[in-house]
C-alpha cells in the first residue's frame, strides 16, 4: 500500500511507532541520563538547582574570579590551601570568568536570579557601582570580625575606596599598578643596567628615547612593547599613566561620569606621544597580550609596560633574568595606572552561618596574601605589606612605590577595570598606536562613543 | 492490503453518532471547536507567554527608564529612549555593521550554495561525502564556531595568517584589524551556516525531472546552457527563500560577534543583538535596550513583510 | 537508445522518456568535461570545508605547549596526545554542561513535538472559531525572532523567580512556531479516510490524534525532533544570559564564559570545542537522513 505524500515522492507511511533506530539511540540516551543524574542528583546538586531552583552547594563556600593566566594558577593553590584546611575538596567551588564586563554582567545577573556566589573578587572602581546599585552586603565591622580583622587591618586608601555614603562595600586584596618590565641581559647589552644588576633611572624624555633606541640597537626589532590588540585595557592603562605624568592633568571622567573633564591639550598630546613611539619604531605598532610578553621573553624588545601580574609568567620562562620597576617618569610627575583587587559579598538571604563560612574563606586567602605578592601585586593587608618576608620579595620591592603613586580610572557608572569606558577609550588610543588613527581623530571618536553616557544618570542608582 | 477507496463523502447532517442519535452539524461544530482550542491550547499558553508577552513588554518598557537592578518600570521616558537611539552613534554603527554582514554573508551563502549544489546534483558518487563536508558544521554550536575560528585567526601564529605566508601574502591579524574583523566574523559564518543552503538546493534541484536536461543536451546545449535556461529559472522560488531567509537570519546575528570580536576591535564589530544585549545587561538600561530592541524588531518585520508579498507575487506569476 | 552516462534515475517521476536521438559528439565531450571539472572543483571545496573542523581536532590531541607556538608546530606535531580531554574530563565541569545541555534540549524536544503537533492537528483537521485569528498570529510568530526578546524574556523570568533553572531555558523555546507550521502542512497532506472511518466507528479526536495520526507522522516527528534538539543544544542567546551559575550552564555557555580558568592552553581550549560540539556530530552520524529531511522541510514549508 502507498500514498502519496505532499512532496511527491512516493513512499511507504513508516511503520506504527518509533522505528528501532530511534528506540536505541533514545534508550542509550536514557541510559546516559540515568548515569549523569544518578551521580549528580542531591539536595545541592545542579540537577536539584536546574529544576527546582534549591541552593547550589549549602555546605560549601561558591567563589567567583576572573583571575586566568598566572593569577589563575596562584589563586589555585591559594584554593587548594582552603580546601585542605578545611578538609574536603567539596567544600569550595570555584568558576573563573573572562575578565571584564562579561564577569560583571555575570555577578550582577547572578545576584538578580539569586544564586549569586558567597564571595566574589572585584576590582575597586567596579564594586562601588555594585554597591550602588543594591547589590552587595556591607562590610561591616561585625562581619570583618567573623574573620578576626577589622577596617585598619588594611591599607587606609584602598579601604576608602570600597565607601559608597556611609558604609564601605569591599575587603582588599591588593593594588596592582602597571609597571615596566625588562630584560635584564638586553639592557645590559644596551648599557642600561647599573652594577647592583638593576635597571639605571630613567627620567624624562630624552633619556627615555634614548634608552628605547638603544635597546632597539641591541634587539634589532623594537625598544618596548606595549599591547594593543584585543587589549584596550592595556592601551588605556599606558594613556592614563604617561597622562598623569603631566603637569595639569586632570580627571577623564567628573560628576560621577556626567562630564568630560579630561585635559584635551594634554590627552592629544599624549596620544601623540604613544602613536610617534609607534611610528619611529621605537614601540611595536600593532601587537597582543601574549605576543607582547612573547617579544619580551626571547629578547625582541628590551622593555614592556604591563601590568605587575605577569611576574608569574616572566617567572616561567626558562633562562630569562627580568626586572621590574615603576614605568620611569617620562614627563613632569611619577604616575601609575593601577586599580585594587578585593573581595565582595554579592547581597543573598544567607543564614550566620553561611556568612562566617564565607568570612572563613576570605580570612584564609588574605592569610595567604604573601603567596599572593609574589604573584606580584601589593598586598592591601598592612600586616603583609610592612613584614620583613615580603619586604624582602624580589623585583616586587622595586616596584612597590608604584602602588603610592596609584591613579584609579576615573569615577562613573560606566567606567572602572574593563569597563566600556575603557573599551571606549583605550579603542581609541590602540588605534592611534596602530597608525590608523590621528589622536584628533581618536578624541573626537571618544567624545562622540562617551556622549550618551555622560548624558544618561546613572541606571543603577535608586531614584 | 488494498488500496483505501474514499468512502462517498457523508454529509455531516447524515452522519450518525455510535448510538444512533443523528449528529447534528452543530454539535459536530461544538465538538471540533472544543477539541480544537484544547488541542491547540498548551502551544497557545506557551506562544502566549513566551512570544506574546514578552513583545508587549518589550513596547511597554522602551517608553521608561526601566533598569536592571531596580524593581519597577522607573520613571516615564516617553519617546526619550527611541530619540536617544537616533542620536547615537553606535546605534547607527551597530545597524549598518549589521547590515555590512548581511551584505558580506548572503551572496557566498547564496551564491556558493548554488554552485556547489549544482556540481554535487550532478555527480553521482560521492554525494554523502560532499553532504557532510558542507553540512557538519551546520551541526556545531555557534561556540565551538567561535573557539574553532578564533584560534584559526590569532594574529602571527594561527592558521590563517601561517597559510597567508606560504601562499607568499602579508599576513593578517584579521579579528583585531577594525577593517577585516568583520569580514573574519563573515567568513566564519559562511563557512558554518553554507550547508542549510546547500541542502535546500540539492532538494530543489532533485525535484527537477531529469528529462528536461536530457532533451536538452539532445539538442546540444552545453552543461553551462543547461543551467542557465533550466535549473536557475527552476530554482528561483528556492533561490528568493534562501536569500530571505538568510537576509532575516542575518539580521539577528549575536553568536559570532558575542564570542569572536564582542565587537571590537573599538567598535567594528559591535551589531544590533550585541549593542542591545550591552545596553540591556551591561549598562544595565532595560528601557534603552527595549527601544532599540523595538527598532530592529520593526526591520525584520517590515523584510518578512516583503518576503510575504514577493511570494505572493511570484505564486500568482508562476 | 537514451544517452547512458552511468546515471541512475533519482527523482520519483517514472521514466518515461521519448525515444531520443543520440547527443552530438560535442556535447558528449562537454558534458564529461564540465562533470569532471565539477567533480574536482566541488572536492577541492569539500576538502577545504574539513579543514577547520580537522585542524581544531589536531590540535586538541597536541600537548598546550605545543599549540601555543602556532599552526606550523601544531601541522608538524605527529603525536597524538589525549592530556586535554583528560584535563577536561576531569575537571568536571564539561560534565555538568552537558547534564543542562541534555535536559534542556530533550525535555524542550518532547514538549515542542507534542504540542505543536497537537496544535498542527488542530490547525489541519478540526475547524474551530478564531481558527484564522490563530493562523494569522501564527504567521506573525514566525516573524518574530526569538533573540530581540532575550531582554523582556529575561525580565519576566526574573519576576516568576525561573531565572538559573533549567526551565528558564526550555519554557521559552517550546513554541517554535516553525514546527507547528511543519506539522500542520504536513497533516494537511495525509489523507484522510482513516480518521474518517476512526471518526465514525467513534474514537475522540485525542484518540484519533494518537492512534491514527501520530503513527503515520514518523518522519515528521523524527525531522522536527531532532531539529528541535540541535537548535535547543547550539542556543547561545537565551541561557547565556538566564543561567549565571557554571555548574548549571549548558555546552554553549559554558565554552562561551568560563574561559579564563583556560587562560593560554590553546589545546584545552579546542578540545573543549571539540567535546562541546561531539554529541551533535555523533547525533548528526546516526540520523543524517532526518536531518537533511528536516532542515529541508522546514525550508522549503517556511
Amino acid at each position: 500500500m502507498s500514498t502519496r505524500l505532499p512532496q511527491g515522492r512516493a513512499s511507504v507511511p513508516a511503520p506504527p511507532g518509533p522505528s528501532r533506530r530511534r528506540v536505541l539511540a533514545g534508550g542509550l540516551a536514557g541510559a546516559g541520563a540515568l548515569g549523569l543524574t544518578g551521580g549528580l542528583s542531591g539536595c545541592g546538586s545542579p540537577l536539584a538547582a536546574g529544576v527546582a531552583g534549591t541552593p547550589l552547594n549549602p555546605e560549601s563556600v561558591t567563589f567567583w574570579n576572573l583571575f586566568g593566566g598566572g593569577d589563575g594558577a596562584r589563586l589555585q593553590t591559594m584554593l587548594d590551601v582552603y580546601r585542605e584546611e578545611q578538609g574536603s575538596p567539596e567544600s569550595l567551588t570555584a568558576a573563573t570568568f573572562a575578565w571584564g564586563n562579561p564577569y560583571y554582567t555575570k555577578v550582577v545577573l547572578a545576584t538578580l536570579g539569586n544564586k549569586p556566589p558567597d564571595v566574589a573578587v572585584a576590582h575597586a572602581t567596579r564594586a562601588t557601582i555594585l554597591a550602588e546599585a543594591g547589590l552587595l552586603e556591607p562590610i561591616t565591622d561585625d562581619l570583618l570580625g567573623l574573620a578576626g580583622l577589622s577596617s585598619s587591618s588594611f591599607t587606609e586608601s584602598v579601604w576608602e575606596a570600597g565607601r559608597v555614603g556611609d558604609s564601605y562595600y569591599t575587603i582588599p586584596l591588593d593594588t596592582h599598578p602597571y609597571v615596566l618590565f625588562y630584560n635584564a641581559e638586553v639592557c645590559q647589552q644596551a648599557g642600561l643596567v647599573g652594577d647592583d644588576g638593576k635597571l639605571v633611572t630613567i627620567e624624562g624624555r630624552e633619556a627615555f628615547e634614548a634608552a628605547l633606541t638603544e635597546i632597539k640597537g641591541v634587539t634589532g626589532d623594537v625598544g618596548m612593547v606595549c599591547s594593543n590588540v584585543g587589549d584596550t585595557s592595556g592601551s588605556w592603562r599606558l594613556f592614563q599613566t604617561l597622562y598623569w605624568q603631566m603637569d595639569g592633568a586632570t580627571d577623564f571622567l567628573g560628576e560621577a561620569g556626567q562630564q568630560l573633564t579630561v585635559n584635551e591639550e594634554l590627552a592629544l598630546a599624549t596620544m601623540d606621544y604613544i602613536g610617534g613611539l609607534a611610528k619611529s619604531g621605537l614601540i611595536t605598532p600593532t601587537i597582543d597580550y601574549a605576543g607582547a610578553g612573547t617579544k619580551l621573553f626571547t629578547g625582541k624588545a628590551g622593555f614592556q609596560t604591563q601590568g605587575e601580574w605577569e611576574i608569574t609568567t616572566a617567572q616561567g620562562i626558562e633562562g630569562l633574568t627580568f626586572g621590574m620597576v615603576p614605568i620611569p617618569t617620562v614627563f613632569d610627575q611619577p604616575a601609575a595606572q593601577a586599580d585594587s583587587h578585593t573581595f565582595i559579598i554579592p547581597r543573598m538571604e544567607r543564614t550566620d552561618a553561611q556568612r562566617e563560612l564565607a568570612m572563613g574563606f576570605v580570612k584564609s586567602l588574605l592569610d595567604q596574601s604573601l603567596t599572593w605578592a609574589e604573584g606580584g601585586h601589593v598586598p592591601a593587608l598592612k600586616a603583609t605589606l610592612e613584614s620583613p618576608e615580603y619586604q624582602a620579595l624580589e623585583p616586587q620591592a622595586d616596584y612597590a612605590s608604584a602602588a603610592e603613586i596609584a591613579k584609579y580610572d576615573p569615577p562613573g557608572w560606566y567606567s572602572g577595570s574593563g569597563s566600556t569606558f575603557e573599551n571606549i577609550v583605550g579603542a581609541q588610543i590602540g588605534l592611534v598606536q596602530q597608525q590608523l588613527a590621528s589622536p584628533q581623530q581618536a578624541l573626537d571618536a571618544i567624545k562622540e562613543q562617551l556622549r550618551t553616557y555622560l548624558d544618561t544618570p546613572s541606571p543603577v542608582l535608586g531614584s | 492490503m488494498t488500496t483505501l477507496t474514499t468512502p462517498p463523502p457523508v454529509p455531516p447532517s447524515a452522519a450518525t453518532r455510535p448510538d444512533g442519535s443523528p449528529d447534528t452539524g452543530t454539535r459536530v461544530k461544538t465538538r471540533d471547536a472544543r477539541a480544537g482550542w484544547l488541542f491547540l491550547a498548551p502551544f497557545a499558553f506557551f506562544y502566549a507567554l513566551f512570544l506574546i508577552v514578552p513583545t508587549l513588554y518589550m513596547l511597554i518598557t522602551s517608553f521608561f527608564n526601566t533598569s536592571l537592578v531596580r524593581p519597577g518600570l522607573g520613571s516615564f521616558a516617553g519617546f526619550a529612549n527611541y530619540a536617544e537611539m537616533f542620536g547615537r552613534a553606535d546605534f547607527w554603527s551597530a545597524m549598518w555593521h549589521t547590515l555590512q554582514f548581511t551584505l558580506y554573508t548572503t551572496p557566498p551563502l547564496v551564491v556558493l550554495a548554488f554552485v556547489f549544489a549544482v556540481l554535487a546534483n550532478r555527480l553521482k558518487r560521492g554525494q554523502w561525502f560532499y553532504r557532510l563536508a558542507f553540512f557538519l558544521p551546520f551541526v556545531l554550536p555557534s561556540a565551538t564556531i567561535g573557539l574553532i575560528w578564533v584560534f584559526i585567526f590569532t594574529p602571527g601564529t594561527g592558521l590563517w595568517p601561517t597559510v597567508q605566508g606560504w601562499l607568499g601574502m602579508e599576513p593578517t591579524a584579521v579579528l583585531a584589524d577594525p577593517s577585516w574583523a568583520m569580514v573574519g566574523i563573515a567568513i566564519a559564518t559562511v563557512w558554518w551556516t553554507i550547508g542549510f543552503n546547500f541542502v535546500l538546493y540539492l532538494a530543489g534541484l532533485q525535484d527537477i525531472p531529469r528529462e528536461l536536461y536530457e532533451a536538452a543536451a539532445v539538442d546540444g546545449a552545453s552543461p553551462w546552457q543547461q543551467i542557465r535556461s533550466i535549473t536557475l529559472p527552476l530554482l528561483s522560488r528556492t533561490t528568493t527563500l534562501v536569500v530571505l531567509l538568510q537576509i532575516i537570519a542575518s539580521l539577528k546575528i549575536f553568536d559570532q560577534v558575542y564570542l569572536m570580536t564582542q565587537g571590537g576591535p573599538g567598535i567594528s564589530t559591535q551589531v544590533a543583538l550585541t549593542q542591545i544585549a550591552a545596553i540591556g545587561f551591561t549598562d544595565n538600561r532595560i528601557g534603552a535596550a527595549s527601544a532599540f530592541s523595538v527598532l530592529l524588531f520593526i526591520v525584520i518585520i517590515a523584510i518578512a513583510l516583503i518576503r510575504q508579498l514577493f511570494e505572493r507575487n511570484q505564486d500568482r506569476s508562476a | 537508445m537514451a544517452t547512458t552516462t552511468g546515471t541512475t534515475r533519482r527523482n520519483g517521476v517514472s521514466a518515461a522518456a521519448p525515444a531520443a536521438q543520440e547527443p552530438r559528439e560535442k556535447t558528449k565531450d562537454s558534458t564529461r568535461a564540465f562533470n569532471v571539472t565539477a567533480a574536482v572543483v566541488l572536492t577541492v571545496f569539500a576538502v577545504l570545508w574539513l579543514l577547520p573542523s580537522l585542524f581544531a581536532l589536531k590540535t586538541s590531541l597536541t600537548t598546550n605547549s605545543t599549540a601555543a607556538l602556532g599552526a606550523p608546530a601544531i601541522l608538524s606535531d605527529l603525536q597524538i596526545t589525549f592530556g586535554s580531554y583528560l584535563t577536561l574530563f576531569q575537571a568536571g565541569d564539561i560534565w555538568n554542561w552537558y547534564l543542562s545541555s541534555f535536559i534542556t534540549s530533550a525535555v524542550t524536544t518532547v514538549l515542542t513535538v507534542l504540542f505543536a503537533s497537537m496544535g498542527g492537528y488542530a490547525l489541519s483537521r478540526l475547524r474551530f472559531p478564531g481558527r484564522n485569528l490563530v493562523f494569522l498570529l501564527m504567521i506573525l510568530g514566525i516573524m518574530v525572532p526569538a533573540q530581540v526578546l532575550v531582554v523582556p524574556t529575561f525580565q519576566m523570568l526574573d519576576a516568576a523567580g525561573l531565572l538559573n533553572t533549567y526551565w528558564a531555558v526550555i519554557f521559552p523555546q517550546v513554541p517554535a512556531v516553525i514546527a507547528l507550521f511543519v506539522f500542520k502542512q504536513f497533516f494537511d497532506g495525509l489523507p484522510r479516510e482513516l480518521e474518517e472511518a476512526a471518526r465514525i466507528d467513534g474514537a475522540g479526536y485525542w484518540r484519533i490524534y494518537r492512534q491514527v495520526v501520530m503513527p503515520l507522522s514518523g518522519p515528521v516527528v523524527a525531522a522536527m525532533a531532532i531539529v528541535t534538539f540541535v537548535g535547543v543544544w547550539n542556543n547561545l542567546i537565551l541561557p547565556l544570559f538566564v543561567l549565571s551559575n557554571p555548574e548549571l550552564m549548558t555546552i554553549p555557555v559554558g565554552l562561551a564564559t568560563v574561559q579564563g580558568s583556560f587562560g593560554q592552553m590553546f589545546a584545552d581550549i579546542q578540545a573543549s570545542a571539540v567535546l562541546g560540539a561531539l554529541p551533535l556530530v555523533v547525533l548528526y552520524m546516526i540520523f543524517q537522513r532526518r536531518i537533511i529531511e528536516g532542515v529541508a522541510g522546514t525550508g522549503i514549508k517556511g
